[in-house]
């Protein structure tokens, strides 16, 4: 009885190691992972001037920003500030009225939002937007969407080819799961989920359509501790394992403080401040952004 | 010349009874965020409680019409209480069907009762005859029926002006959760809406029966209205009102001028290709708000 | 679900997790009632067989609308005209090319794929309610066409046509090989409606339902998820109503008026929302209360001598209204839901959960 156990457990803490793998090999055979030079310096994503007003609310204003390969770059700001505004250009959700995104020098500010998605621009979202009705695998399974090769047609007459591919993408999303450690609920609605559990699929939803680049719009808001803790370590896990640059936007400024590169402080839609965790903490414009401008000065 | 002239005042005639129906889906549709696709309905069932009051029990005038806004209020009530209730918070598909059901639910209520023969009010409602003004001649009936039509619509306005209740219901055509903390019984405004509704239903009813004789097909003049919704987009009143009146004068343009053109009988089919052309190319309706989705 | 498995089932290849049948017993069973089905046709009377074929076309129209509104999630109020737009184009084929049966049945499905996809793209700007108008609209269009079009459908009189004809000597003039021959699309059909749902294109279809938002970002071009969602379901209505022209010989308008529209959905939301059964459910039901209605019509006229035609209709109004509001207040998942439950407990016996 102990052995099986603890070859379970051994088991188990083999598949965490390696975890992603299939995930990773699916990656590696479309596009090469980032070479080690380009780390840091290489710039994937870059906005120019973007201005987004709704009416007479100007959401963003004149932001520019860069991201560069292999790097964790949050954004932080008040609440209304335009972060979660410039993601959804970046995603093309929004439209800016001028400002252009590239991403590796393609253009892409009038790209229709699936192509963007396609590229590998994946995001989670800030109120949980998971297709309710489906199990947590099934939604792993609609965000391979685009990576998934056969037809309908096939599809409805359930061809040998298609079936293997069924099966072939269901191994990469079971392994996401895996990663993920939700196994226990792989087969569960998600419209029946804990919060944490809706929180943590968005995060392997993103996975499953192969980012390159993770967007991740506040994904602890409203976790206790110990989540925080387990999603701060798959973000890095995955930051680690797929070397991909990943966009944070979160309010807890102790994990910001330990998991980012670079920070961007934004506040009405302006863009107040750029650099390092320990540049920020002692800038006096964030200062006055966060705690008000008597505090600023000292 | 003059047969435009004819056709647009005969239409915006029409369109008065169409703007009335319409201004019943929009109340609604404001308060409750149901379409209420059984307000077509409401017409037929206006159009035979008065035949029944008027005609079978040989009631005055006065008494039958009372007869007919009682019918209207009773029915507001029942299907508020009975049907929309339990509905509240459901997917936007349920009720969708249910007024789509009750819509057909009174057509067989009206079938069993009434079958299926086609009656006249004669000329024991509205006086018969006709005005000539100029050139044009205008049916007394058509005249009445628009300026009731008119009246009624301007008692709506001035009830949500001016009335508690009326501000109420404006509070709740904003936001459901936010009346409700506010102190407001939206349940009591939706039974409010329903109640107006199915009386501005019975009012068109009436004077449709008197023009067109009542029938079970009434209800799909009923459908047509919505063309006059989309419009002006589907929360407001002022757009349903000009919506109304355009789709009238159109349809009387198309009488005049496409249906010898086209085989059969277009009048049925343009108010729906007019809608169909709204929402392609308008779909919020022309001066409806465009919402902002969030992610 | 894998609840409704018996206890010691497990998977151990991906193969076997996504399989529809995964026991012996549900091969069995699914085995038996197929050919119980096929042997019944020749034992039930012509009567048994028309009603039967009936469902079964209808079965396939019900599929259309579930894969229009029931996974897709785009609520159309014009589906009996699609459904009679296959009708038509099967008629019209028969009657100016002379082409037969076999041909003009997948014509008029991607006639009425065709169709329904025309007046579903507006779908790629309008939600929920604005698009139920503009399928409210393709129905009174779609009317007014075909009754007035006259040197092409024969206007209101309608269009005679004739059975498919005869395939490996099987003369489909026969009753119960029509029955047999309904029954073999219906089946295929059901196949390949549950494929879809279960591959891709059908995961894309929930995921443009549940948050066509999300779906969007998240890499699915939700315009051309919804046309193919119109298109197909449009595909299974035309099927239907060529199935259905076929039994009867006949077209005219007055097969689908916009009442039928509007049970296609009621009897949708009965049946249940997203499901392959509930469709099969919705439409055998619907079909059996219709044929209750017919059927009491001599007791109504001896009740209520004269009136009795239209206390028919209107019974059957009444009564299809009051189950579909009954079933949307007290069940609003519908029968494949509660048949779900009655599974689940059965397995469970005599444990509550």
């Amino acid at each position: 009885m102990t052995t099986s156990i603890r070859n379970i457990t051994k088991h188990r803490e083999q598949r965490y190691s390696y975890g992603l793998t299939l995930l990773r090999e699916e990656m590696e055979k479309k596009y090469p992972m980032p070479k080690e030079e380009d780390v840091g310096k290489k710039v994937v994503l870059k906005g120019e001037g973007i201005n987004l007003a709704f009416g007479g609310l100007q959401a963003l204003m004149d932001i520019n920003f860069e991201l560069k390969e292999g790097e964790l770059l949050a954004i932080i700001g008040p609440n209304g500030a335009g972060k979660t505004c410039l993601l959804n250009v970046v995603s093309g959700f929004y439209r800016a009225q001028e400002g252009e995104i590239y991403y590796r020098d393609r253009k892409i500010t009038h790209m229709s939002s699936h192509g963007i998605a396609e590229l590998g621009l994946c995001r989670t979202f800030q109120n949980i937007a998971l297709y309710t009705g489906l199990t947590v695998i099934e939604n792993l399974m609609a965000a391979r969407h685009p990576h998934i090769k056969y037809n309908f047609l096939s599809g409805m007459l359930y061809f040998p080819w298609a079936s293997d591919e069924e099966v072939r993408q269901r191994a990469i999303c079971e392994d996401i799961v895996d990663f993920l450690e939700m196994d226990a609920v792989r087969n569960h609605v998600v419209g029946s989920l804990a919060y944490g559990l809706r929180k943590r699929t968005e995060l392997g939803r993103a996975l499953a359509l192969e980012p390159r680049i993770l967007l991740l719009d506040e994904p602890m808001a409203g976790m206790n501790r110990d989540e925080k803790e387990d999603m701060a370590r798959f973000i890095l896990d995955i930051y680690e394992f797929l070397k991909i640059p990943v966009v944070l936007i979160e309010h807890d400024m102790g994990v910001v403080m330990d998991v980012a590169d670079r920070i961007m402080v934004f506040d009405f839609g302006k863009q107040i401040a750029e650099g390092t965790p320990d540049e920020i903490t002692v800038n006096p414009k964030v200062i006055s952004a966060y705690l008000g401008t008597e505090y600023a000065g000292v | 010349m003059e047969q435009i002239i004819k056709l647009i005042v005969l239409g915006l005639c029409m369109g008065g009874i169409y703007a009335l129906v319409a201004v019943g889906y929009v109340v609604v549709y404001k308060s409750t965020k149901v379409f209420n696709f059984a307000q077509a309905a409401m017409i037929t069932v206006g159009a035979y409680a008065l035949y029944q009051a008027l005609i079978v029990w040989s009631l005055p005038i006065w008494a039958a019409v009372l007869f007919t806004l009682a019918v209207g209020v009773a029915l507001g009530l029942l299907v508020e209480r009975l049907l929309m209730r339990p509905l509240i918070g459901q997917p936007i598909l349920a009720p969708i069907v249910v007024t789509l059901g009750l819509m057909l639910l009174l057509r067989g209520v009206i079938l069993m009762i009434f079958g299926g023969q086609v009656y006249g009010y004669g000329e024991h409602f509205l006086p018969l005859g006709a005005w000539h003004v100029g050139f044009v001649t205008l049916p007394m009936i058509q005249v009445y029926a628009f300026i009731i039509s008119m009246v009624a619509i301007f008692a709506l306005i001035q009830f949500y002006n001016r009335t508690r209740m009326g501000l109420a219901m404006r509070v709740t055509h904003e936001d459901h959760v936010v009346a409700q903390n506010l102190g407001i019984n939206v349940k009591r405004v939706f039974q409010y809406s329903w109640v107006i509704a199915c009386v501005l239903g019975v009012i068109s009813g009436m004077l449709l029966g008197n023009i067109q004789g009542c029938c079970v097909e009434l209800d799909v003049t009923g459908l047509m209205a919505i063309a006059a919704i989309l419009f002006g987009g589907l929360e407001s009143i002022g757009g349903a009102i000009v919506g109304g009146l355009t789709l009238g004068v159109l349809q009387m343009l198309t009488i005049g001028y496409l249906a010898p053109l086209m085989p059969g009988e277009p009048i049925m089919m343009v108010p729906f290709a007019f809608m169909l052309l709204i929402l392609i190319f308008k779909p919020y309706g022309l001066f409806g708000l465009v919402r902002i989705e969030r992610l | 679900m894998a609840i409704h498995r018996p206890c010691g089932t497990f998977d151990r290849t991906y193969y076997e997790a996504k399989a529809i049948f995964r026991t012996r017993l549900q091969w069995g069973m699914i085995t038996a009632l197929i050919l119980a089905l096929y042997g019944i046709a020749f034992v039930m009377n012509d009567y048994l067989l028309g009603l039967s074929i009936v469902i079964f076309s209808f079965i396939v129209a019900m599929l259309g609308i579930q894969i229009i509104t029931g996974y897709a999630g785009q609520i159309t109020i014009g589906h009996a005209a699609f459904v009679g737009v296959g009708m038509y184009v099967l008629a019209c084929v028969e009657a100016h090319l002379g082409w037969s049966w076999w041909v003009g049945m997948p014509l008029a499905g991607i006639g009425a794929g065709l169709i329904s996809m025309f007046f579903g793209s507006p779908s790629g700007r309008l939600k929920e309610l604005y698009l139920a108008f503009a399928t409210l609209a393709a129905h009174f269009i779609i009317v007014y066409v075909i009754s007035n079009w006259e040197s092409m459908t024969g206007g209101v009189d309608g269009i005679w046509l004739s059975r498919p004809e005869p395939l490996l000597g099987i003369d489909f003039m026969v009753e119960h090989n029509y029955y047999l021959l309904a029954l073999t699309l219906c089946i295929a059909m059901i196949y390949l409606a549950k494929n879809l749902a279960r591959t891709k294109l059908g995961r894309a279809f929930v995921a443009v339902r549940d948050n066509d938002i999300a779906a969007e970002v998240m890499g699915i071009n939700i315009f051309s998820t919804k046309l193919l969602a119109f298109g197909i379901g449009g595909f299974f209505a035309g099927i239907g109503g060529a199935m259905y022209a076929g039994y009867n010989e006949y077209v005219n308008v007055e097969f689908f008026p916009l009442m039928d529209s509007i049970w296609f959905l009621g009897f949708l939301v009965v049946g249940g929302f997203g499901s392959i059964f509930g469709a099969i459910c919705a439409a055998v039901l619907w079909k059996c209360l219709d044929e209750m209605a017919t059927l009491m019509t001599p007791v109504f006229s001896q009740i209520l001598p004269g009136l009795a035609f239209y206390v028919t209709a209107s019974f059957s109004l009444i009564m299809y209204t009051l189950i579909i509001v009954i079933f949307l207040v007290l069940e609003p998942r519908g029968i494949n839901h509660r048949w779900n439950i009655i599974k689940a407990s059965y397995r469970l016996h005599p444990f509550a959960y």
